[in-house]
């Protein structure tokens, strides 16, 4: 049974969460496929630690919280420091490479991928789409979920009005993975 | 089409259709010859003078920096329209957009107008501007009811503040279009935090 772990992490105002729906969306609704979610963040409202568990399956999800996560989407330092040495040997780390510094903590045999997500948010016009860029990064280097899944989840997630800069977005960063994820 | 849905074909009110496209620097010479077709009763109250190749070079300087974004109306091969969303890229107002919108004489009530200025309203939400402002004189109406029609609402009106062409002074109104609340929306979704659940 194929049963991947992914632990979004950052801080509360990053849309930590809303990345993790969108991820749990497009499994569950758009891909046919069996998803969980968990969701945790502090009191405040904004820069207090954040993250969502998320589990994305072939079959029924008996146990919903991560264990070991295979994936990790990481926007934040604490973030990296906490998650970091709970990632599977073979894990890949999916992270802001300007909110993050990968320094020790993970497996030798794990992957690290950077995105520059914040500043691609400001160029596209918004530094709120920092989280849709991640999951189009997210998207771009796994090959877990289709575009056309996560597209879906997005639009179906997004408010009125912000769809076409989301979009923007979430194919900003699935380029970039792609790129990252099949070198030339 | 690219993600912005340009170019794309709008149907008018007499049944034509004219080609609502991105510009780019490649239709320098045409929207040169699309201003100096206008007459001066047309370019009265423009803002520059927009028969120069030097406020060409400016403007397209300024596509090319992303401090501006046009789009072109086409009929017949031949622009006969044009707006433009002008925003500081740095500063205060960053997050507002000037619009501006000329169609040629000939063209006008048939709905171009309407067709530019909605297709710029989108482009600028699409680039996360908060606020949209136009400028007019007291004589343009239809251009007034135009943008209106696209939720703009005159927010000031400065006595005296323009001189025309013909060194005539006219009171300036100023319209604007908030539409903070549709990103408002969407910073309210990546709070992370439910303060109103749990309790």
């Amino acid at each position: 049974m194929a049963r991947t772990e992914i632990r979004v992490g950052g801080l509360g105002g990053q849309g930590i969460i809303l990345c993790g729906s969108i991820i749990g969306k497009a499994a569950a609704i758009y891909s046919g496929r069996h998803a969980a979610l968990i969701q945790a963040f502090g009191p405040e409202a904004r820069g207090s630690a954040c993250s969502a568990q998320v589990i994305v399956a072939d079959e029924a999800i008996g146990y919903p919280y991560v264990r070991s996560p295979d994936i990790l989407v990481l926007l934040s330092q604490d973030a990296f420091v906490q998650f970091a040495p709970q990632l599977k040997p073979d894990g890949l780390v999916l992270y802001e490479n300007e909110l993050v510094q990968v320094q020790g903590k993970l497996p030798v045999t794990a992957r690290a991928l950077g995105i520059p997500a914040t500043r691609f948010a400001e160029e596209l016009g918004r530094r709120l789409v920092l989280n849709i860029v991640m999951a189009g990064f997210f998207t771009g280097a796994t090959n877990l979920l289709s575009i056309d899944a996560v597209e879906k989840a997005v639009l179906d997630s997004v408010p009125k009005g912000t769809e076409s800069l989301n979009l923007k977005a979430l194919m900003k960063g699935y380029e970039y993975g792609r790129g990252l994820a099949t070198p030339t | 089409m690219d993600r912005d849905g340009f170019p794309r074909v709008a149907k008018l009110k007499d049944g034509s259709s004219v080609e609502i496209s991105l510009a780019s620097v490649a239709d320098g010479s045409a929207l040169l010859d699309f201003y100096r077709s206008l007459s001066d009763e047309d370019r009265l109250v423009l803002t520059d003078d927009v028969t120069t190749p030097d406020w060409l070079a400016r403007f397209l300087a300024k596509l090319d920096s992303g401090a501006a974004t046009s789009l072109v109306a086409r009929a017949d091969g031949r622009i006969c329209g044009e707006a433009t969303l002008h925003r500081n890229l740095h500063g205060w107002s960053r997050h507002v957009g000037e619009i501006r919108l000329n169609v040629a004489r000939d063209r006008r009530g048939k709905g171009v107008g309407y067709a530019l200025a909605a297709g710029v309203v989108k482009l600028a939400i699409d680039m996360g501007l908060e606020k949209m402002v136009a400028y007019f004189v007291a004589s343009q109406v239809a251009a007034r009811k135009t943008f209106e029609r696209l939720g703009f609402r005159k927010e000031a009106e400065l006595a005296r503040q323009v001189t025309d062409i013909r060194g005539i002074k006219r009171d300036l109104f100023i319209y604007a279009n908030d539409v903070s609340h549709i990103w408002a929306a969407m910073e309210a979704l990546v709070e992370d935090s439910r303060p109103h659940e749990g309790q």
